[in-house]
């Protein structure tokens, strides 16, 4: 258990500049996950707090000390790789125990932490296979028990779910959450997929082209988007957006796109009058409704199980809404759709920017 | 796939005349090993009928077969009973010592060419690899004075030294490019497990790799198994290996086909012996399970 700080960390390799100017503390016990597109830096960043990499410039500290210049073992620190990295010519005890034998502790005390490892991960019967004879699950867990018997102060996963399919991948989710908190350790957790985001997180660091966009609790990102960039990455499927105006009528002020008008909440009522903006409506956060102000072309009505998501057009944007099942529409007619005022997000058309 | 019966008879027979079109000149080289005399130029060949004898491997190995094991016997020309033994000797003694080197040199070179940054990694591999660039033949007469002045002419040492040198560059690639493909984060994962580079080396890396030193190490003992060139003008009358001597029995008066044939096959039995202990660790698939697929 430890606090994890970054400051003014840099990073490029060659001309390429991968990381840039990255503020980031992690508190002790917090379990964070790095989100951002393939290639923002995550997997560097995070090779960088196991000393894989050499900080390229700022301050790295772990628990209070500057670790720029520490060698990996001396770190305390348990990494999960991107492709597992098991020794495939060690079985599965041996995998596990490796650490341990390396340190020289006593097989006693090996033993019984390399059983207790897989017990809590359900490999107890692998213990004497090889790597190459176990599934792609089990493998990820002898990948995670190589970490849980280091009793490390840090935990870094990277990307371990990418390859699961879709139904072990989300119990693997909730496995990882109750492991980390049993061992109650710190926990930097990247991916690029942000529902494992939302729902493991403690607080999620956003990254885009080796910069932190915004950091915040996944209630936080979700609601209160700080940027286009946010709102769009975040949340499935993805945020509508339509490009207007803000238009005052007296005290009022409105979202105007063509024909389409909303009104938008009082605190916007000091804006300036023909400001160009963007406006994100969350397909989840719209209601079919006769008197509704939006007005979409429905093109496609996709089913997914639960609700159906309807594809139209509303004033030449691609606009989706999530409805329930079974409510009465046919593509190719008119729909109505009502909002929330408080439900629209407001960016600057320049900056992206949430006003 | 489904194949008809018609369809997998054109592939077997198929692959039985390629089989057959590589192991013909094999046989047909070993029969003249037990043929005698006119036998072996009759016209038309005799490939199954022939009169077998094992007369030309007792005149080069001085053994006697039939009358029991090394009955003394008149002596040969050229040089007396058992004559050929040691040379067989030495070409184990030279190709395996050969081996041990280059393998154990290429093996922490490559690794390190591999793993770790240092100047000028990237143009090593190339400068490795240009030593092999030079004829061999441009460099025998230098070879010559300076294994006599450095006491290495006519010595195993020597011989070991020089066909091990020659094998390293391109074992040096070789292995290489086997350890480029085992993954650095396997090297990394360890790391962070504490372990330091020669332990790594020595419980991870090795053993995923052995396959590859192996196949190597198959090579480098064939090599020096039929390396000729150096053998001849570094070696007087302390040792010779088997390609130099079996150039010996063409003479002036004649060449001994039946003799070159016994001693090359009988040359073949060790290099089989080698690469069939070896062969165990030519296994495919190193990294097999280590990593996502
Ligand atoms: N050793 C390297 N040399 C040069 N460029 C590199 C190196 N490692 C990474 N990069 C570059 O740095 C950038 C960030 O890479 P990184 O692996 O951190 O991305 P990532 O966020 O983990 O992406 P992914 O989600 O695809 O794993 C990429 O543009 C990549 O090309
Ligand atoms: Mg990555």
């Amino acid at each position: 258990m430890a606090t994890v700080e970054y400051q003014k960390i840099g990073k490029s390799f060659g001309t390429v500049v991968v990381l840039n100017d990255l503020d980031l503390t992690i508190n002790e016990g917090e379990f964070v996950v790095l989100l951002g597109a393939s290639g923002c830096g995550k997997t560097t960043l995070l090779r960088m707090t196991a000393g894989l990499e050499t900080v390229g410039s700022g301050n790295l500290s772990i628990d209070g000390r500057r670790v720029n210049d520490v060698h990996p073992r001396d770190r305390d620190i348990a990494m999960v790789f991107q492709n597992y990295a098991l020794y495939p010519t060690m079985k599965v005890y041996d995998n596990i125990a490796f650490s341990l034998q390396v340190a020289k502790r006593p097989e006693q005390e090996i033993r019984a932490k390399v059983d207790e490892a897989a017990s809590v991960l359900g490999l107890t019967p692998y213990l004497g296979r090889y790597p190459k004879e176990l599934s792609g699950g089990q493998r990820q867990r002898v990948a995670m028990g190589r970490a849980m018997v280091r009793n490390a102060k840090v935990f870094l996963f990277d990307e371990p779910l990418s390859n699961l399919d879709a139904k072990l991948r989300a119990h693997m989710r909730v496995e990882i959450r109750q492991l980390h908190d049993r061992l109650a350790a710190t926990t930097i957790y990247v991916t690029h997929d942000q529902i494992e985001a939302m729902t493991m997180a403690d607080k999620i660091v956003l990254m885009h082209e080796g910069r932190i966009i915004q950091v915040g609790k996944p209630d936080d990102l979700y609601d209160i988007p700080n940027s286009k960039y946010v709102a769009d990455f975040i949340g499935s499927p993805t945020m509508n957006f339509l490009d207007g105006q803000l238009r005052r009528a007296g005290k009022k002020v409105q979202f105007v796109c063509g024909d389409l008008k909303l009104s938008l909440p009082a605190g916007f009522s000091d804006q300036q009058d023909g400001r160009r903006v963007i406006c994100g409506i969350r397909p989840a956060d719209v209601t079919l409704s006769a008197k509704g102000e939006i007005t979409g072309e429905l093109s496609l009505i996709e089913k997914t199980g639960a609700d159906m998501q309807l594809h139209t057009t509303v004033e030449n944007h691609e606009f989706v809404a999530i409805v329930p099942r079974g409510v009465d529409v046919a593509a190719g007619t008119s729909v109505h759709f009502a909002v929330q005022a408080d439900k629209l997000h407001i960016f600057d058309a320049g900056t992206e920017l949430r006003i | 796939m489904v194949r008809s019966k018609s369809q997998r008879m054109v592939r077997m027979i198929l692959a039985w005349i390629v089989v057959g079109l590589f192991f013909f000149p094999l046989y047909y080289w070993m029969t003249v090993a037990f043929k005698e005399g006119r036998e072996i130029f009759d016209i038309p060949p005799r490939v199954f009928n022939f009169t077998p004898t094992m007369k030309n491997f007792e005149e080069v190995f001085g053994i006697s077969f039939g009358f029991g094991f090394g009955e003394q016997r008149e002596v040969l020309p050229g040089g007396g009973n058992w004559y050929m033994t040691p040379r067989l000797l030495d070409s184990i003694i030279i190709a395996v010592g050969s081996t041990a080197l280059a393998i154990a040199i290429s093996t922490f070179a490559s690794y390190a060419l591999s793993r770790m940054d240092f100047r000028g990694r990237h143009h090593f591999v190339g400068w490795v690899l240009s030593t092999r660039m030079m004829p061999p033949v441009a460099v025998a007469i230098p070879m010559f004075f300076m294994f006599r002045d450095f006491g290495l002419m006519d010595t195993h040492f020597g011989i070991i030294l020089i066909h091990a040198l020659m094998n390293l560059p391109l074992a040096v690639l070789l292995l290489k490019s086997f350890f480029d493909d085992i993954p650095r984060e396997i090297d990394e994962s360890a790391i962070i497990d504490g372990a330091s580079r020669f332990l790594i080396f020595r419980r991870v890396v090795f053993p995923m790799a052995k396959g590859g030193i192996a196949a190597t190490a198959v090579l480098c003992f064939i090599f020096s198994w039929t390396e000729f060139l150096f053998v001849l003008t570094l070696t007087q009358t302390g040792l010779k290996t088997v390609p130099v001597v079996a150039s010996t029995f063409v003479t002036s008066t004649g060449t001994a086909w039946g003799n070159m044939a016994a001693l090359g096959t009988a040359a073949m039995i060790p290099a089989f012996i080698f690469i069939l202990l070896v062969q165990k660790q030519l296994v495919r698939g190193l990294t097999l399970g280590s990593l996502k697929q």
